[in-house]
């Protein structure tokens, strides 16, 4: 084999380990555990692999959450609560064989994300730039006149903004407004 | 002199242990290991009833283990240059010794009520049954055990026949473990 075709075969290998792991990455993905929901979240789905004859016992604790859809199936929807926190083993799925035996529980921490921004302004034009503080640290700030996780009245002008602040796919939002400043005449001498 | 005992121990072993029965054999359709809801067939065949103190035979036994249902008899022994009578399925019985039997086949001699028959074999017979549904390693064994009439009192003419049980299978249902991959979110 010469040079060249060994390049082309590495090549093709090179080409097949990127389909395979794209693959894997498309059908088999696996959640992290713990699971990171947000605060009141509705019809998240939940699946374990299916098998043809088996069938699928869920139950959810803590964190609100409620089973919707999909009891007795391999796929279920959860709408979750409005208090955020950890909450050890609140998914836990037990598989039965055909002839009725259980399997052992499978089960998954889930995290609901709370996320506040704190509030700010009223600002009137040419105030300074003023730091935007989201809860828990680490996420994004995003909207009119948000730059580096701050916000500039001047930037932004005159009017009522909606900032967002957003992590692991959830969102929050925080209302400003950059008022008009006083329209003064000019100086009269009587 | 020690070997000599030994050959000595060995015979009245022997003897001891396969008085009237031999040549038996068996199989399985499909072979094990088997899951719930599984039906087997099985074939059993005794080439030979030797008549110990004109001991003769009157009844098949199938011991099963509690893993096993639905016994059903698809073919009957035959009764080779043997007495009037035929080979009955039967689930129970009491013989008149007071031996609890079954289930399996008896023979009813239709001549002398309570005697086996005159045939000294082979008998070969079949017969089926299920695993039955389970969650756990339930006992599966499956043994045939061949009974004279000395046995169940229908004659007295010195030592009955006393063979051990002829273990055709010895094992437990197959589990297969229920293995649940991980809970994923969408």
């Amino acid at each position: 084999m010469t040079y060249k075709e060994n390049k082309q075969t590495l090549l093709a290998l090179f080409i097949l380990m990127i389909l395979m792991a794209t693959t894997t990455l498309t059908f088999g993905q696996t959640t992290i555990n713990p699971d990171t929901v947000c605060v009141n979240a509705v019809a998240e789905q939940y699946f374990v692999t299916n098998t043809a004859t088996s069938t699928y016992q869920w139950t959810v604790v803590g964190g609100g959450g409620a089973l919707q859809t999909g009891q007795g199936s391999n796929s279920i929807t959860i709408d979750w609560g409005a208090v955020g926190g950890l909450y050890p083993n609140a998914v836990e799925v037990i598989e039965s064989n055909a002839a009725g035996c259980p399997g052992a529980p499978v089960l998954l921490d889930v995290f609901i994300l709370d996320l506040s921004g704190n509030a700010i302004g009223p600002f009137c034009p040419g105030d300074p730039t003023t730091a935007l503080v989201g809860t828990p640290a680490g996420g994004t700030w995003s909207g009119t006149g948000v730059s580096a996780n701050a916000f500039d009245p001047t930037t932004a002008g005159i009017g009522a903004y909606v900032l967002t602040y957003s992590m692991a796919g959830c969102n929050t939002t925080i209302n400003v407004i950059v008022n008009n400043g006083p329209v003064t005449g000019p100086i009269q001498h009587f | 002199m020690k070997r000599l005992l030994f050959i000595l121990c060995f015979l009245v072993s022997l003897t001891a242990n396969s008085q009237c029965v031999s040549n038996q054999s068996s199989n399985m359709t499909p072979a094990g290991p088997y899951v719930p809801g599984q039906v087997v067939t099985i074939n059993y065949t005794l080439g030979t009833f030797t008549q110990l103190n004109l001991n003769w035979i009157i009844a098949f036994q199938i011991n099963l283990g509690p893993g096993w249902t639905n016994l059903q008899p698809l073919i009957t022994p035959g009764n080779p240059i043997g007495s009037t009578g035929f080979w009955m399925w039967d689930l129970q019985n009491t013989f008149p010794s007071g031996l609890n039997w079954g289930p399996g086949w008896r023979f009813i001699n239709t001549g002398t009520a309570n005697w086996g028959t005159g045939s000294t074999g082979p008998f070969t017979m079949r017969f089926r049954v299920t695993v039955a549904p389970t969650c756990t390693p339930d006992n599966l064994s499956i043994s045939m055990n061949v009974i004279g009439d000395c046995l169940t009192g229908g004659w007295n003419n010195g030592s009955c026949c006393v063979d051990p049980a002829y273990n055709i299978y010895n094992n437990n249902v197959l589990i297969i473990p229920i293995i649940t991959p991980n809970i994923n979110h969408y």
